[in-house]
């Protein structure tokens, strides 16, 4: 089947909403449609669908690549309604997803595959973790000296301080009032660390360079326009480096923050057993051997890829800090917290 | 016996079981009462520290009234996994700061700090309202936190508590009950005893029961032992009667067996014809006493044991009479009843007065009267008196006291009175009267029984 997948990019209608749609069709007549909503690279999410396509030849699947916050605005306004709703949404968003499950557009499911996922990893039988990626540090090989790689977010805060000329202009992060996933990052990091104002304080001295998302800022640090990037989403930077890129990865060894993607299943989907059954798909020990090989590279309990600069593996344990997939995350989503962070960010970024 | 009512240890187990049955519904209605109240304390209780964190943050920055959501507000509240978490922060204006805009602030008519139930997004949620005045806002008034949940782990926990406290409901029932039923079978072992101890009698031991009872069924024991003492004095009298009964029929028989021998032998047609009137007599004499056996054994049975009815004695003497009369016709005897036109009611046994008096006036119609017999009932002086008078020559004063002894005879006298007046005495006796001689002024002699009193 795999050499029937036809990539179809299209142009969404909405004009600030830029979406691609593939079309994963399915050998069988009249198939059953399975449409899938979320944030993820068509490298991560295209060899999982496959591979669920080679169990499940009957189903014809359409999934649709969205921006976090423009998936999560199209979502609230479907659930309101109750139309027009995939079968299984995804985000790396994952106060996103919580919320929305709150304000009970998820179905519930149960399944032998989502009983066996952690606690943080799955709230209400709806939403449901399903990959591991570390936030991590990425620096161009070649132009960073290896002793001046940071390890933790001190290290970075100091190297910026008394590089500064350097540096300059050469650091990159996300844009937190674009990206969901940098906005999720910068809230933990203000939660977890008293160094965090230390360090974009940093940033702002430095006139860090922001970015909408993870690829573009790969591509910058891959072209040494940029040195050091803060906080990237490690399976991306690791499938980029594992195709050449001369970057370097490091997990911070003061604290690890790790996203868990959350899935679930809309109660008003048009097909929930097939988005069920995707996401079962997702959350079974095949699919995670997907996930680990070929779509994030990191899982939950597997040894770290190779090439990674991290702590040795007894206290990966003690400073890894999964975002906790709950109601917890509603604070994440609080406008005046929101409005808050923001504000720290800009005064401390000189942006106004 | 009747067989029909059911068993004593049922009987307590029902009654008890139905107490204890009561008593567990009771205390399951409290039990679920207060599950209801301490789940309901222990939500509450994390649903206003939820608001109270957030309360706590409300601040005025820059002209402006903020909040800072705290994470640890929702932490506390995501304990319970499975609830939906819904809040609103409004300004004094009635402005959303933050939160659901729609989720309800306030319910009409409560001002102040609040904890209420309401439908919020078609779904049942608990919500806590707290209040905090903003003094230094540029409009001074009050902000309201609201924070809600909805309600499932409520009645989950709810669900858990009533059940485990039914739990331990019914297994203390079933300790209870068991306990109970140990206790009511250890209660009633006495009775078992005492039933063993009937049953292992030999059937002809009539001694008093010996067994250890408590004071509850000693009462049933000594029942049982007066009813035992009963039997063995009927026993006894049965013992007497046929005693006597062979006794007295052996010895007319023997002779009625020597006289028919002679007779066997006897040639001469005179004394032979003499013979045979002998034995006609003591055949009649040996019919008689039979019925005087039969009838004491009758009186002396149902003076035990038959029921006092209401009694006209006018009737009792006319039907005695009617028993007796047909000997008199063969005596050619003329016989009178001096009756009062009213009855005459007494408390007594009809069978054995009846046989009484029939036994007086076979006596008299034996042993006296010549012509004339006269049969009365009066009231005299108080008391009630049915009296037998004839005009033979009766039974000599010396001998009053001895007639009403059974077989007494007198000495000489061939037949003897028999059991005749003995029956009537005891009779008397049995009714509380007494039997009583007299000689006439006419010269007649006549046998009374004197009832006590007029029963009328």
């Amino acid at each position: 089947m795999r050499w029937l997948v036809a990539l179809l990019f299209m142009l969404a209608g909405a004009p600030a909403a830029l979406a691609e749609t593939f079309e994963f069709p399915s050998i069988l007549d009249n198939p059953a449609r399975l449409r899938i909503e979320g944030s993820g690279d068509i490298e991560a999410m295209g060899p999982l669908i496959r591979d669920f396509q080679s169990l499940n030849p009957q189903v014809a699947i359409t999934y649709v690549d969205t921006l976090t916050n423009d998936l999560f605005a199209r979502l609230t306004a479907a659930c309101d309604t109750g139309k027009d709703l995939p079968d299984l949404v995804f985000s790396s968003s994952v106060d996103h997803m919580v919320k929305l499950a709150n304000d009970g557009c998820a179905g519930a499911h149960d399944s032998r595959e989502t009983q066996r996922l952690p606690a943080h990893a799955r709230w209400r039988d709806e939403v449901f973790g399903f990959t591991f990626e570390p936030a991590v540090i990425v620096y161009n090989r070649n132009l960073l000296p290896p002793e001046d790689v940071p390890h933790t977010r001190d290290e970075l805060a100091d190297l910026l301080r008394r590089d500064s000329a350097r540096l300059d202009g050469k650091v990159g992060t996300y844009d937190i009032a674009q990206s969901g996933i940098g906005y999720l990052f910068a809230f933990f990091d203000a939660q977890e660390s008293s160094s965090f104002g230390r360090l974009i304080e940093a940033f702002g001295r430095a006139r860090v360079k922001l970015f909408c998302c993870t690829g573009e800022l790969l591509e910058e640090i891959e072209q040494g326009r940029i040195l050091i990037g803060y906080n990237l989403l490690g399976s991306y930077a690791y499938a980029r480096m594992k195709a050449g890129a001369p970057i370097g990865i490091v997990l911070p060894r003061d604290y690890t923050l790790v996203l868990s993607r959350a899935a679930f299943v809309p109660a008003a989907a048009p097909n929930r057993a097939a988005g069920e059954a995707f996401l079962d798909y997702l959350l079974s020990l095949r699919g995670q051997q997907v996930v680990l090989r070929q779509s994030f590279f990191f899982a939950q309990g597997a040894p770290l890829p190779d090439g990674i600069d991290a702590a040795r593996a007894e206290s990966q344990t003690g400073i890894t800090r999964p975002i906790p997939i709950g109601p917890d995350l509603l604070a994440v989503s609080d406008r005046q917290k929101r409005q808050r962070l923001l504000r720290v960010w800009n005064d401390s970024l000189g942006l106004h | 016996m009747r067989a029909s009512s059911s068993s004593l240890f049922l009987r307590l187990m029902a009654a008890i079981s139905a107490v204890l049955l009561a008593g567990a519904a009771l205390l399951a209605y409290a039990a679920s009462n207060y599950a209801q109240r301490a789940a309901e304390n222990a939500y509450d209780r994390l649903l206003v520290g939820a608001a109270e964190q957030i309360r706590e943050t409300l601040r005025i920055e820059d002209g402006a009234i903020t909040t800072d959501i705290p994470v640890s507000a929702f932490v506390a509240l995501s304990l319970s996994r499975q609830e939906r978490i819904f809040y609103r922060v409004v300004g004094p204006g009635g402005e959303t700061l933050t939160g659901y805009d729609d989720l309800p602030a306030a319910r009409a008519g409560t001002p102040g700090d609040d904890l209420w139930d309401a439908t919020y997004r078609d779904t049942a949620v608990r919500i806590a309202t707290l209040r905090q005045f903003m003094a230094g806002a540029p409009q001074p008034g009050w902000a309201t936190v609201v924070v809600a949940h909805t309600t499932a782990s409520r009645a989950a926990l709810v669900g858990d508590l009533t059940l485990r406290a039914l739990l331990l409901l019914g297994i203390m029932s079933v300790i209870a009950l068991a306990g109970v039923a140990a206790a009511a079978r250890f209660a009633l072992s006495p009775l078992h005893r005492i039933s063993a101890a009937l049953a292992a009698r030999q059937p002809n031991d009539l001694t008093p029961l010996d067994v250890e009872a408590p004071p509850e069924i000693s009462g049933l024991v000594q029942a049982i032992n007066r009813f035992i003492a009963r039997l063995s004095d009927r026993m006894e009298d049965l013992r007497h009667i046929i005693d006597d009964a062979a006794h007295q029929i052996r010895t007319p028989v023997t002779a009625l067996s020597a006289q028919v021998d002679l007779l066997q032998v006897e040639t001469s047609p005179e004394r032979r014809q003499h013979q045979i009137e002998r034995i006609a007599a003591r055949t009649a004499q040996i019919g008689r006493l039979a019925n005087q056996l039969l009838s004491q054994t009758l009186v002396s049975h149902r003076a035990r044991s038959a029921t006092p009815e209401r009694l006209d004695l006018r009737d009792v003497l006319r039907q005695a009479a009617a028993d007796a009369v047909p000997a008199a016709l063969d005596r050619d005897i003329a016989v009178n009843f001096d009756l009062p036109e009213d009855p005459v009611w007494i408390d007594g046994d009809p069978v054995t007065l009846r046989e009484a008096l029939r036994n007086i006036i076979d006596n008299a119609i034996q042993h006296g009267a010549r012509s004339r017999l006269r049969l009365s009932v009066r009231r005299e002086a108080g008391t009630i008196v049915a009296e037998v008078a004839d005009d033979g020559p009766g039974i000599a004063e010396q001998h009053w006291p001895m007639v009403t002894r059974r077989f007494w005879r007198a000495a000489g006298d061939g037949e003897g009175f028999g059991l005749g007046l003995a029956i009537a005495a005891d009779v008397a006796r049995a009714h509380g009267a007494r039997l009583e001689f007299a000689r006439l002024t006419s010269g007649d002699f006549a046998v009374r029984m004197v009832f006590g009193k007029d029963a009328a």
